[in-house]
């Protein structure tokens, strides 16, 4: 039977090929996110383990107590301890004719275990330093350039460094650091007495000592003998590793991370592998219904049951190797090729590709076990054809069988359980319960798919019905087999529904979020304290905002007195009435009797004091938490406006002026924090001064937005393969109708007419599929939010109408797409050919 | 009753006008090389309107080639074909499929009609195809005749063949064709069954002026043709006027079919 099997391949090589595809693509997909892992950390190992790569033994600080000078006393003490370097690093300004920055100086390490890579120049010796190439290139520094460094001090301006600092002479030029620690900062080398001598008091930090074994010492005995030793001065939890063990243990300290990103990414691999079992499953159906009339012929010639079922599951195994060897093979390509383009960044250089051979092996085993099970049931199926059927022709109406009816109970429960602890879960707000329960009825629902995709896609049908004879069929078409459209369909459905879940639950949290904000802060930005040259904002400040774009007022808002609240004095601010309009909560009004205080002031009058006198006033609260106690500018007048304190007066910093602003509503995040950059640079403070509702919305919007975009791309996986499964659905339909599409050509069914009739059963499929999946998306995200942030802010569903439109033009044009090729074939045949093959 | 001569063919040879289809100098070959198979060597025929035609020959003759070409179906290497007077050669794809779709009905041995669609459905085809309407008398009328009344809301797998070709027939009629072919149209009948299509392509013919080209082995189904082409190696070889059974069968075998 392996030879029937075989020659099945050879003959629809094209057939099984459309079956390998969706297995590559879950397999490459799999295999990649396993190898990234591997990845990072070879990455890792490579930047650390260059480090310390000429030391034989590396001591490391433990969690109670950090190296410092007496640990390196009791390691160079210890017998058998050869040259020793204590690594040190320290913060420091340095200064060029390029301007001065801040950087990290580092000593140089005793010739044996020195691990700097020289590009150009020598190791510093006395007087001399060494820096760092994408230093050097950003400062214009060469070999023989003076270079000032001073002890890190306030402002960084090349005049104070100069001032201050020692001139020392660029001996050389090195290979950036290859540790993830340091590569962000400019990289200072200088002989050990130097970075001692200019590090000042600060330096007794050692990052790890790193020695040489004495000539003919034993390893272990040595490591023995140095722990011995740090234990007794005093670090009891140091530990001594070799360098191999060393890095290792660092990798694993920096790699948390990158394992649950791994954990994450398989998520998506497992639902591109599900979505990939569903669209084998049903190819493999399809093709086992189209050979129908062989099998039982075979049957008739004496195949017994198991030998069709092993043809079968013949077919699906070598289906299986071939498209997973592919697919790892993609798999390594990709990623191969990620990791060369990353090596020509200098930032990460030191990317290394780890091809793990459990990466490999499972793919492989994976993707062979996901095809074999996938054709299992197909299997099944081929081996109750019965030997008569040779003799039959194809008989169209088919009953359903008991197993469909178990199926559909087992779903149901599931779907109408599911949906209970789901529902649960949201009104009490646990996102522990709704999961499950939303895991489960979804599955449910899957199962009953063919319960109430076909209907739908009748009933949507109904709307070609004005293309004609080809819309008319092409509705028909697609119900004709009510199991593998709804197959066809559900592949589609997972994918479109996991993608319009997440946009609806960004969205739902994004609305949900704004609520909270308003409530947090009390304006869209606010800019506070001094400028970068010492100043307090003024007037001018304001009247330089509303000339941004997206700016649409600003308004400085000045002290206007001070108030006793609960046993503090705190400044208080007046604002004029057409400052009003830039707080937040435009239900907000001041008059002459009250004055606004945050949310929980616990207060119910409060006497503000001015220059001239004070006045009792009502409170007021506002939503925010966070806003300062604000009185109408007239009454500010009334009780006289202070003077502004002295620099060094306790009220200065609670009299400062703020400059409040409100933004434009449409600003999109990227163009607020470009808003942001910008007013920084124009009113001279820094980024961090301006804070407020919309900044933070921008922050949470961009972090969403980018999680969205990475989360749509990983489910594309999912989506994609479920599109080939429609094209192979639809090109095996194809071959299924040859005759009848040519006597449709024959009666009259132009080319194009059975293109489009094709391609309209295809849209259909899809379109539905997208439809289901955008609903059912829709509902699990709102419901996923609530469950999720429901115990912490009021959830109101917001669909993302446009985005699931989008989705759903996405899918109807996947679909146009995914008929071309079946189209095509099916058009290109004559009438005469189609009526030849009977 | 006479056998053919060439002149008699040559007679019947197309201006176009008169006839429902016709050839001139038709040649069809398949294949290249060793494989290279001339079908249609030079093919002039002409099909009387209002007529019904049997074409017959041995096995290979190029019988279903020749009606192919005559229906637009497939397109010969070389040579002129007219349908109902206007010449079909050289027009396009689209232009053909029109054609088929208004002026030509088709009734072929098996699969006839499309699977998912009422016997109503089948036999209306070709006017939804042209978005035309349908002659609600001619259509009660035809599938009365050839009583589908009742069962016009079948699908084609709960009607037996005889039925199925029955319907196949009403198509090929409602549009009133410039011309119907079938190839074998009873070859899958028995003969009570077939019998009783001919008689109704016979009728069809003799009450309401329909042209019908047939390609058929059966000299009993050829005997309800008014006349028999014959058809050897790709060529026409003669013809027989009002056939019987006999003059068939003799005409046969001096084919050495
Ligand atoms: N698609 C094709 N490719 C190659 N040769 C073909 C093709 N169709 C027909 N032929 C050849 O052309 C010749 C005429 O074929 P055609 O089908 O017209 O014969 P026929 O008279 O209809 O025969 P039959 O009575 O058996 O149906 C035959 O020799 C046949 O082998
Ligand atoms: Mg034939």
């Amino acid at each position: 039977m392996l030879q029937v099997a075989l020659a099945q391949l050879r003959q629809h090589v094209r057939r099984f090929i459309a079956v390998g595809l969706a297995v590559v693509m879950a397999v490459g997909f799999l295999t990649a996110t396993l190898m990234v892992n591997a990845s990072t950390e070879a990455s890792l190992g490579n930047s650390i383990g260059a480090t310390f790569r000429n030391a034989d033994l590396v001591v490391s600080e433990g969690q109670d107590k950090q190296l410092d000078g007496s640990a390196l006393d009791a390691v160079t003490g210890a017998a058998g301890v050869g040259e020793v370097y204590a690594h040190r690093q320290a913060s420091i300004a340095f200064g060029s004719a390029a301007g001065a920055s801040y950087g990290a100086l580092q000593n140089t390490a005793p010739a044996g275990l020195e691990n700097l890579e020289l590009l150009d120049g020598a190791l510093p010796g006395d007087g001399e330093v060494a820096v760092d190439a994408g230093t050097a290139e950003k400062q214009g520094l060469s070999v023989g350039d003076k270079l000032e460094l001073a002890p890190p001090a306030g402002m960084v301006a090349a005049e104070d460094v100069a001032a201050a600092g020692t001139a020392l002479m660029v001996s050389g030029i090195v290979k950036p650091s290859k540790d993830p620690f340091m590569m962000v900062q400019p990289q200072l080398f200088a002989t050990d007495a130097l970075q001692q001598q200019l590090a000042g008091a600060d330096n007794s930090w050692l990052r790890n000592i790193q020695f040489d074994l004495a000539a003919g010492a034993d390893t272990a005995a040595v490591k023995d003998t140095v722990t011995a030793a740090l234990a007794d001065a005093g670090f009891p939890e140091a530990s001594v590793n070799t360098a191999a063990d060393q890095t290792k243990e660092v990798v694993a300290s920096l790699t948390g991370g990158a394992d649950q990103l791994t954990i994450v990414l398989l998520a998506f691999a497992l639902v591109a592998l599900l979505v990939s079992a569903l669209v084998v499953a049903n190819t493999f159906s399809v093709l086992i219904a189209q050979r129908t009339r062989e099998l039982a012929l075979l049957r008739c010639i004496g195949a017994d049951r198991g030998q069709i079922r092993q043809s079968v599951l013949a077919e699906a195994v070598l289906v299986g190797i071939s498209a997973s060897v592919v697919g790892v093979l993609g798999a390594v390509g990709l990623m191969a090729g990620i990791i060369t383009v990353l090596q020509g960044q200098p930032d990460t250089e030191f990317a290394t590709l780890a091809v793990p051979p459990y990466a490999v092996i499972i793919g492989l085993v994976v993707g062979i076990l996901m095809t074999v099970l996938a054709a299992l049931a197909p299997a099944r199926a081929a081996t109750r054809v019965a030997p008569l059927a040779a003799l039959r022709p194809a008989d169209e109406a088919r009953a359903g069988n008991s197993k469909g009816k178990v199926r559909l109970a087992v779903g149901l429960a599931l779907a109408v359980g599911g949906a209970v602890v789901l529902a649960l879960g949201a009104v009490s707000a646990d996102l522990l319960i709704a999961l499950p329960g939303g895991m489960l009825s979804f599955i449910g629902l899957l199962m009953c798919a063919t319960l109430f995709i076909p209907p739908l896609v009748t009933a949507v049908g109904t709307l070609a019905k004005p293309a004609g004879v080809p819309g008319k069929l092409a509705a028909v078409n697609a119900v004709r087999n009510p199991g593998r459209t709804s197959a066809t369909a559900t592949a589609l459905l997972i994918g479109v529904t996991l993608v319009a879940m997440m946009m609806t639950g960004a969205q739902t949290a994004r609305t949900a979020f704004d609520g909270q904000l308003g409530a947090e802060y009390p304006v869209d930005l606010s800019v506070g304290d001094l400028t970068s040259a010492g100043r307090p904002l003024d007037a001018s400040a304001a009247a330089t905002a509303v000339n941004y774009d997206g700016v649409a007022a600003a308004g400085l808002v000045t002290n206007g007195g001070y108030a006793e609240v609960h046993g503090s004095r705190t400044g208080v601010y007046q604002l004029a009435p057409e400052q009003l309009a830039l707080l937040q909560d435009k239900t907000l009004v001041l008059d002459g009797n009250t004055v606004l205080m945050p949310q929980g002031s616990e207060l119910k009058k409060l006497t503000v004091t001015g220059s001239k006198g004070s006045k009792e006033l009502t409170v007021v609260e506002a939503d925010s938490w966070t806003l300062p106690p604000l009185i109408s500018s007239a009454v500010a007048a009334e009780i006289g406006v202070p003077e502004l304190p002295a620099a060094d007066s306790e009220d200065y910093y609670s009299s400062l002026p703020q400059l409040w602003v409100s933004v434009d509503r449409d600003l999109d995040s990227w163009a607020l924090l470009d808003l942001r950059s910008q007013l920084a640079a124009g009113l001279e403070v820094n980024e961090y001064q301006i804070s407020g509702a919309a900044v933070e919305r921008a922050a949470f919007n961009q972090v969403i937005d980018v999680l969205l975009l990475v989360v749509t791309g990983l489910l594309a996986v999912a989506v994609l393969i479920a599109l080939v499964g429609v094209a192979n659905t639809l090109s095996l339909s194809v071959l299924e109708r040859t005759q009848e599409s040519s006597l449709l050509r024959a009666l009259g069914l132009t080319k194009s007419q059975l293109r489009s009739m094709l391609a309209l059963e295809a849209v259909l499929i899809a379109g539905v599929a997208a439809l289901i999946g955008a609903v059912l998306g829709a509902v699990y995200g709102w419901l996923g939010a609530q469950s999720a942030l429901g115990a912490f802010a009021t959830v109101v569903p917001d669909v993302p109408w446009l985005q699931l439109l989008a989705v759903l033009a996405v899918a109807v044009v996947a679909g146009l797409l995914a008929s071309v090729m079946p189209a095509r074939r099916a058009a290109r045949l004559s009438p005469v050919e189609g009526l030849a093959t009977v | 009753m006479t056998t053919s001569t060439e002149q008699s063919l040559a007679g019947a040879a197309p201006d176009g006008a008169a006839s429902a289809a016709a050839t001139r100098g038709l040649n069809k070959t398949y294949g290249t090389g060793d494989t290279r198979v001339h079908a249609l060597k030079d093919v002039d025929a002409g099909f009387d309107a209002g007529k019904f035609t049997a074409i017959m020959g041995p096995s290979g003759s190029g019988k279903s080639t020749l009606m192919h070409c005559l229906a637009g179906l497939d397109t010969a290497d070389s040579g002129n074909i007219w349908i109902g007077g206007t010449e079909i050669t050289g027009l396009s794809d689209s232009q053909l499929t029109k054609l088929r779709r208004e002026r030509v009905g088709f009734v072929f041995q098996a699969f006839n009609l499309v699977p998912t669609l009422t016997a109503e459905q089948n036999i209306t085809l070709p006017i939804s195809l042209a978005n035309g309407t349908v002659d609600k008398d001619w259509f009660s009328y035809v599938t009365k005749t050839l009583g589908l009344t009742d069962r016009l809301a079948h699908r084609p797998h709960e009607l037996s063949g005889g039925q199925q070709q029955r319907v196949a027939v009403a198509r090929a009629l409602l549009t009133r064709p410039d011309v119907v072919f079938g190839d074998e149209p009873t070859g899958n009948l028995d003969s009570k069954v077939g019998a009783e299509v001919l008689s109704l392509l016979r009728r069809s013919c003799q009450e309401m002026g329909q042209s019908i080209i047939m390609v058929t082995h059966d000299p009993v189904a050829a005997s309800y043709a008014d006349r028999v082409v014959l058809m050897n190696d790709g060529a026409l070889v003669g013809e027989l006027d009002r056939p019987d059974t006999d003059t068939i069968l003799a005409a046969l075998a001096k084919l050495g079919a």
